[in-house]
């Protein structure tokens, strides 16, 4: 297989059809009368929203804005704005700054300088009003996780990646970006560098310490089963690199998983009982 | 036996672990498809329960002949019409091996049924942890000549396509659950199928989405010269009938000689290698 840019090239009409038609039977099946949205005014949560929009009717579906005083950015709402209008869906704003200063507050070991553990407070708290909205209106949380995020385990566990469905999970980061720019995305939302906004100036290829070009395709081999050295000598890069990102992908399928546990009985959660899906 | 008549390839979506809502959508389609003068109604592979239905095919599956074989007979003897469905059929000297059965139903009731042989257990698939494989072919005498029943990922192996024309089978019936990312295969392999037995093949697909998996539809007839006769839409329910006409196999047959060309001392390295693979 060669690993270039067009392996990741979809019919993305067929692609929108397929999410489309996801969420609308999803929501009709569960019975929801709509879908609830974190929305962050970034790539995926836009692209997310609009689909499910397009899916169900922008009258069903809210788009929640959760901004907090540290990372606060004038920009992004604009961006949840122009989408909003051009797809015709719902907006809330909750501002979840005191929220988040009770929490550290109270709790006694709270340590402001670490920035992980306190940007984990933060998108546990955002998916808490989420499911509070959800579970008031009757609707369906909508997530917004792409592939590349979360083969990477690049989300706080529990916390933005938890939703009924994720309609863009299958896509790799760079693959949403082509499919938000074929349902109309705003390009300055499309090109907009990739944040998870949990501290101010955080940038996700920075932190990766990769950019997406090269490990959506890194990935890709991986998925396609190649050998990490074959993927190195094909993109050109050290295979290091190639070897530290399938270890984090394999590392990190706790955070994609049902909480382990021991198997004690004769059918166990998450281990042996395989039951559909269904919601009828 | 009748030369000529028309089928109905009944592309459903089915509602997972209901087979009570699932028969009621089997008996309407077979009702609307003899409106239209349809012989054989065919459904998707699993049609009674839907097919991602995991653990559950242990409380779902019947022994055939068993209650729902037993409904639907009756609507087959109302309606005058041959039926072909699949379901999780319960061994009947056991009581949790399950096969994955094509059942064929007359006028006069039950005909036969086939065990699904080739079980798809890789990617999405988990076929093998529940289903036991069937190990004959399957064809069957009828009003509507010879009719061979395969089911799905079979047509993947030609032996089975080639093992069942060769029992006589003019019409083989492939019903099938297939997610989209298959499309391609199936596309490919029905048409190979019927070309290269010079026989009719009708192809039945599921739609729907159960567990996140879209069924892509495209269900088809297909002539002995693997022109496409009618063809169901993609991802969606629909309804189509076509003509099979076995006066149509004998000039495919005559100047492409498939059967007659066969060579059978080539069989025996087939499986001497195969076991070596």
């Amino acid at each position: 297989m060669e690993l270039t840019p067009s392996v990741l090239d979809l019919d993305w009409s067929d692609v929108k059809t397929k999410i489309r038609r996801f969420i609308k039977d999803y929501v009709k099946a569960s019975g929801a009368e709509g879908i609830v949205s974190g929305l962050s005014g970034g790539l995926d949560s836009s692209t997310t929203a609009a689909l499910s929009a397009l899916a169900i009717g922008g009258d069903k579906v809210l788009g929640l804005l959760l901004p907090e005083q540290e990372t606060y950015n004038v920009e992004d709402i604009e961006h949840v704005k122009l989408v909003a209008e051009k797809f015709r869906f719902k907006t809330e704003i909750v501002d979840i700054t005191p929220t988040l200063k009770a929490f550290y507050n109270s709790i006694s070991i709270f340590e402001p300088t670490d920035k992980i553990c306190k940007g984990n407070i933060k998108a546990r708290t955002r998916i808490i009003y989420i499911y509070y909205y959800a579970n008031r209106r009757n609707l369906l949380v909508c997530g917004s996780s792409d592939k590349s995020e979360t083969m990477m385990g690049y989300f706080t566990k529990w916390g933005d990646v938890a939703a009924d469905i994720s309609p863009v999970m299958d896509l790799y980061k760079t693959q949403v970006r082509k499919l938000a720019q074929h349902i109309g995305i705003p390009k300055e939302i499309v090109t907009k560098p990739a944040s998870p906004a949990l501290w101010p100036g955080q940038l996700a290829e920075e932190e990766l310490g990769i950019k997406y070009e090269t490990l959506d395709l890194i990935l890709y081999g991986l998925e396609h089963f190649m050998k990490t050295g074959e993927i190195a000598q094909q993109l050109g890069i050290e295979e290091e690199l190639v070897d530290k990102i399938k270890r984090r992908w394999l590392f990190m399928e706790h955070k994609r998983r049902m909480p382990l546990t021991t198997k004690i009985q004769y059918r166990t959660v998450g281990a042996d009982f395989r039951l559909p899906h269904v919601l009828y | 036996m009748r030369e000529k008549f028309k089928v109905a390839l009944a592309q459903i979506s089915c509602k997972q672990g209901d087979k009570a809502e699932n028969i009621r959508k089997i008996e309407d389609l077979v009702i609307k498809a003899k409106q239209q003068s349809a012989e054989l109604v065919i459904f998707p592979e699993l049609s009674l329960t839907g097919y991602t239905v995991r653990d559950q095919i242990y409380e779902l599956a019947e022994t055939i002949p068993g209650p729902s074989t037993s409904v639907l007979e009756k609507l087959a003897r109302k309606t005058g019409t041959y039926i072909v469905f699949g379901m999780p059929e319960l061994s009947e000297k056991t009581q949790a091996t399950i096969y994955n059965a094509a059942v064929l139903i007359g006028p006069d009731g039950l005909v036969g049924k086939y065990r699904k042989m080739y079980l798809p257990t890789h990617s999405v698939f988990e076929e093998k942890r529940y289903f036991r494989p069937g190990y004959q072919t399957a064809v069957f005498e009828t009003e509507l000549g010879k009719t061979g029943l395969i089911i799905c990922y079979d047509i993947f192996f030609p032996e089975v396509s080639r093992l069942t024309r060769l029992k006589g089978a003019q019409l083989i019936v492939c019903i099938s659950a297939s997610p989209a990312v298959r499309r391609t295969f199936f596309e490919t392999l029905t048409t190979a199928r019927a070309m290269e037995n010079t026989t009719f093949l009708a192809y039945v697909n599921l739609v729907g989405i159960e567990d996140g998996l879209q069924f892509w539809g495209g269900s088809r007839l297909i002539g002995p010269n693997g022109k496409v006769l009618v063809k169901a839409k993609y991802d969606e329910e629909d309804l189509v009938i076509g003509e099979v006409n076995y006066a149509d196999i004998r000039p495919v047959e005559t100047f492409v000689p498939t059967l007659k060309d066969l060579r059978p001392e080539l069989f025996d390295k087939l499986k001497e290698n195969a076991e070596k693979l």
